[in-house]
């Protein structure tokens, strides 16, 4: 998204030293090292009582007890099942709110008829659903896939529809001009047009399935996921096991949302560089 | 005059857009292009000239108004004909050689003859090692020379062109003239040449049509009688002169009150 608005800057021919392609994920990782360490060594400045230190872990305590959930085998079963879960829920989500952005985006019609039960599904709470799913669909892994659908579904629906519906003018009738149907124009203008749009939902989507996935088997979805291993280890108080279950949580959504960078950089070879500027 | 090759008459348009006044662009405008004849519009800035082009690429629907095209009527965009656009309009995410493409694609033609096509013509343009560029790592000349390949790659009978050489320099405008006057007479095309400027025009019209302010009709229209093939030694013969010379009195009336870029 970064490059969008940079098409008034020129683009420069530089080689780049290895600071420059690498500065981001030096930074991005420094600064998670940084939190770590910060985390680790700050607690030792407090002297706290056994029941306070109940509640708190150190990293040490946390990569401790995700080794014991590998160790036990524990670990792969509930990753292979909340991450199924997850992705069987957001590609359910893509294939039904990319063309249904477009439609609503290009005809009138649909978008009339779309629109106002769109916006009162969006506005509603996706927390009220969560009850009915679970009687609809029981516990186990259709209601969490569900739960994940709907949190997907709004932002990547929402996001397509707007980048459909700015899509070029000139562009749609310069390709219409060539004798161009409706998929003729959707498949070489809107959907390159509203790619930008439809990335930035799909960022928004992993973060709402990620969330849906943890949801969904906290309030019983299922038996056998990582969110189902942190509830157990929070009623317990294995606050370190809490821990590992939000850590691994975390590395999955940054392994994610780095997927969806190289994607974006892969559809982005188009467009200028930003110049170096004075 | 009688029904000509190409045939608009009595074309109104008004544009209506939310929370703005109406802006009529067009009102009774009646044009009449022969086959294979090259016709220049010229007339202020904002008169109607593109919107007029539109209107005859099918692109955009008149109020009123009746058009046709080798006595077919105009409802809609057709293979023969085919635009290049003021803007230039290129797919950003496309490379030189794909846009150029465009036509031939979306006419069926393999890649591989879509290729070679359209490889004579960026050869033409001048932008031989250029096929694999992006738009936007090209100066406006070059964009505008592809917009002019991708018109004439997909071999319409009628070119409609929206000043297509406005931003190219002198130099390379010169060829391109010539090159387009060559295609024309060669390839046997019908061409609708919009610009501002009143050389170019009459160095490459049969006539000149000359547009009132908007809304716009048709002021004045001015038969070129120069001899062809047209050299460059003749844009300095006293004929010339004349000619360009009643094409800026007829527009002069006109901007006076509106201002806008006439050059000769
Ligand atoms: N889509 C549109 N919506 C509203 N008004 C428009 C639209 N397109 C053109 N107009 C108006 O119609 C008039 C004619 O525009 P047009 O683009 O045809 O002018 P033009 O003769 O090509 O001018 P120029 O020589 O500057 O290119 C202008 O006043 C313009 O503001
Ligand atoms: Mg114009």
């Amino acid at each position: 998204m970064s490059n969008r608005h940079a098409s008034n800057e020129t683009t420069a021919v530089t080689r780049k030293t290895f600071w420059e392609t690498n500065e981001p994920l030096i930074l991005g990782v420094g600064f998670i090292v940084l939190v770590i360490v910060l985390w680790q060594i700050v607690p030792s400045f407090f002297t706290m009582s056994k029941g306070m230190k109940l509640f708190f872990a150190t990293p040490t305590m946390v990569f401790t007890a995700i080794g014991d959930l590998i160790a036990s085998g524990k670990l792969w079963p509930a990753l292979r099942f909340s991450s199924s879960a997850f992705a069987a829920g957001l590609a359910l989500a893509i294939v039904a709110a990319l063309p249904l952005g477009v439609l609503m985006g290009r005809s009138r019609l649909m978008n009339e008829l779309f629109d106002p039960f769109v916006t009162a599904i969006n506005a509603t709470p996706r927390l009220v659903f969560l009850p009915l799913i679970i009687i609809w669909f029981g516990i186990g892994m259709t209601s969490v896939i569900v739960v994940v659908f709907i949190g997907a579904l709004f932002p990547l629906l929402i996001n397509t529809y707007e980048g459909v519906k700015n899509a070029d003018r000139l562009l749609i009738n310069v390709v219409r001009s060539y004798g161009a149907s409706e998929w003729d124009i959707n498949r070489l203008v809107v959907i390159p047009n509203s790619l930008p749009y439809i990335i930035s939902g799909l960022r928004l989507a992993i973060g709402r399935a990620v969330l849906g996935v943890v949801v969904a088997e906290f309030f019983g979805g299922s038996a056998k996921g990582i969110g189902v291993i942190m509830v157990q280890a929070s009623s317990s108080f294995q606050v370190d096991l809490v821990f590992a279950g939000l850590i691994i949580f975390m590395a999955l959504s940054l392994v994610l949302t780095g997927i969806v960078r190289a994607i974006e950089t892969r559809f982005n070879r188009w467009r200028p560089e930003k110049a170096k500027t004075f | 005059m009688t029904a000509g090759y190409i045939q608009a008459k009595n074309v109104n348009l008004t544009f209506t857009p939310p929370n703005r006044a109406p802006v009529t662009a067009l009102q009774e405008f009646d044009v009449a292009v022969a086959e294979r004849e090259f016709v220049s519009i010229v007339g202020p800035s904002g008169c109607g000239k593109s919107t007029f082009l539109n209107v005859l690429l099918g692109l955009v629907k008149p109020d009123s108004g009746e058009m046709s095209i080798h006595g077919k009527r105009v409802a809609g965009p057709g293979r023969d004909r085919a635009m290049v656009f003021q803007e230039f309009g290129l797919l950003p995410w496309r490379t030189v050689e794909d846009n150029i493409g465009l036509g031939p694609e979306l006419q069926g033609i393999p890649k591989k003859q879509r290729r070679e096509r359209g490889r004579h013509f960026i050869d033409m343009v001048g932008l031989s090692g250029f096929e694999h560029h992006f738009p936007h790592e090209l100066s406006g000349g070059m964009k505008q020379r592809v917009g002019i390949a991708r018109a004439l790659v997909s071999d319409p009978d009628v070119l409609l062109m929206d000043e297509p050489f406005a931003a190219l320099d002198a130099q390379t405008r010169d060829i391109m003239q010539a090159e387009l006057l060559r295609i024309w007479q060669e390839a046997k095309k019908t061409v609708l040449f919009v610009t501002h400027q009143i050389e170019e025009a009459v160095y490459l019209s049969d006539r000149v049509i000359i547009m009132t302010k908007r809304p716009g009709r048709t002021k004045s229209i001015l038969k070129i009688p120069l001899a062809r093939p047209r050299g460059y030694e003749m844009r300095v013969t006293p004929e010339f002169n004349e000619l360009k010379l009643r094409i800026w009195n007829e527009l002069k009336d006109e901007i006076d009150s509106q201002g806008g870029p006439v050059r000769d």
